[in-house]
């Protein structure tokens, strides 16, 4: 995960420029917001640091510094700056333009009407700031770092505040039950319980014991070996619900990693690299996914197992069936 | 699940023992997961709207694969994108509101949730705000 740098990157004269002229644009659209260049500068380098510096072995690349910066959500951030510094116009203009924003964001996730009011008040606290550390108030709008929208971050810190004032109201609940309390989480809160189900009479019980072992290894083997792009896709599918649309929306973005991973040898891709993304794509994407499983559980079940190619078959067919009912997996929720 | 397109039986096989096995180890992690180190807010919403490059998704992705809590906060926002995407929020116009000055709207916020304005949170700051209204009462918003 993104983290600090030890050590601030080095900008090159390139970048100073570039920066230069984006915080020449972003006075030019709000003139009173009142925030310094030394200031603005100060921000880009954190943001520099946590996204470039954080994710390079060496030195930062220019190139890289300069590829960020031409994508930071330049006017959001300099709202957001400004707003930290408590400038008034700075906040007048958030709340003209977010608070609408802010206020449905809440109340689609509450339950209630008090909690969606409480949240929108707490957020807004939050944002202005509380604490005092070394004489200056600590502004939540000065970890906006402009690498994405400035409602985008939004939406993620009134879903925290939300969690928290879960929490705040369920001390015995843990942070993960909770979760499943808030948005529609709800919904699924119950996915992991077993579904009943009959036993194989066809295979008796030790012979089908090793087969279940080797069967649950095995997956657990083909799932390791995924690259950790295609089990996220199989995790946000299958655990977290999301609907093939969803997903689409995920990687709608031209540049969006997780479409360049998936369509790195796509023909498509090359031809059309902004082509929208389908629900049929996606579902392409799983097809390919499930394919790399099997490959790689059948690998699993020869090489480790020593399983011959009918035992394989067996372990496949075992796979067909509602496996949670018959224990398949008792031991996994344990070890 | 939704449809299974055209893959083979032994790949459907498959879809069902991924969706299980999944499931169930996800049950499993329920517990273990929120003590961790979590993704920020800024991570989750740059992350969400696909603006990180490759370098930067990698370490994100690999923390979603493992953090039950990022990965349900994250599949939470994208839900929400994805229903605030077909009815965005409009921007009031500024030439209908007048504006509301940050102090006067955050001591009624701090009146509410801790009983008293705190005066102390705006101490440090107010005079250059003051200053700053004063400066901006005799302009036009931008």
């Amino acid at each position: 995960m993104p983290t600090e740098a030890k050590t601030s990157a080095d900008l090159s004269n390139e970048n100073r420029e570039m920066i230069d002229l984006i915080y020449a644009r972003c006075v030019e659209n709000a003139p009173n917001f009142g925030v310094t260049a030394d200031c603005f500068t100060d921000s880009l380098r954190k943001t520099i640091d946590k996204y470039v510096a954080a994710n390079s072995p060496g030195a930062a690349d220019a190139g890289d510094v300069d590829s960020l910066l031409a994508q930071i959500q330049s006017d959001d951030l300099f709202m957001a700056i400004a707003c930290a510094n408590g400038n008034e116009r700075a906040w007048w203009e958030f709340d003209q333009n977010h608070r609408s924003y802010v206020e449905r964001v809440a109340r689609h996730l509450a339950k209630t009407e008090v909690d969606a009011q409480e949240v929108i008040d707490q957020v807004y606290v939050e944002l202005y700031g509380t604490k005092i550390v070394d004489g200056e108030r600590v502004s939540k709008f000065a970890t906006y770092s402009g690498r994405g929208s400035l409602r985008g971050w939004l939406r993620t810190v009134i879903w925290h505040s939300l969690v928290d004032l879960h929490r705040a109201s369920h001390d015995e609940v843990s942070l993960d039950e909770m979760t499943e309390n808030v948005g529609e989480g709800m919904a699924h809160a119950s996915f992991a319980e077993a579904a009943p189900g009959g036993e194989d009479e066809m295979i008796d019980h030790l012979t089908r014991e090793r087969y279940r072992r080797a069967t649950v290894s095995a997956i657990e083997a083909a799932f390791r070996s995924l690259e950790d792009h295609e089990k996220l896709l199989l995790l946000f599918y299958h655990v977290e619900n999301l609907k093939l649309r969803e997903i689409a929306r995920l990687v709608e973005n031209e540049g969006s990693p997780l479409r360049g991973w998936f369509q790195r040898k796509s023909q498509s891709r090359n031809d059309d690299p902004a082509r929208r993304i389908h629900e049929s794509t996606i579902m392409r994407w799983l097809e390919k996914s499930y394919a790399r499983v099997l490959h790689l559980f059948k690998a699993e079940l020869a090489d480790q197992s020593s399983l011959s190619r009918d035992e394989i078959e067996i372990c496949v067919g075992l796979a067909t069936q509602d496996l949670a009912g018959n224990n398949l997996f008792k031991n996994l929720s344990t070890s | 699940m939704e449809n299974k397109g055209n893959i083979s039986p032994q790949e459907a096989a498959m879809a069902n023992l991924v969706s299980q096995y999944l499931r169930v180890r996800s049950a499993a992690d329920m517990n273990g997961s929120a003590d961790g180190p979590h993704l920020d807010n800024d991570s989750l919403a740059a992350f969400t709207e696909g603006s990180l490059s490759e370098r930067e998704a990698k370490p994100v992705v690999s923390h979603l694969v493992d953090c039950l809590f990022c990965r349900h906060v994250t599949a939470e926002l994208i839900r929400l994108d994805m229903a605030f995407a077909e009815n965005p929020v409009a921007i009031r116009s500024a030439d209908t509101a007048e504006p509301s000055k940050v102090s006067e709207v955050l001591s009624g916020l701090f009146t509410k949730i801790f009983g008293t304005s705190d005066g102390a949170v705006f101490a440090h700051n107010e005079e250059d705000e003051d200053e700053e209204i004063k400066n901006e009462d005799s302009e036009d918003p931008k």
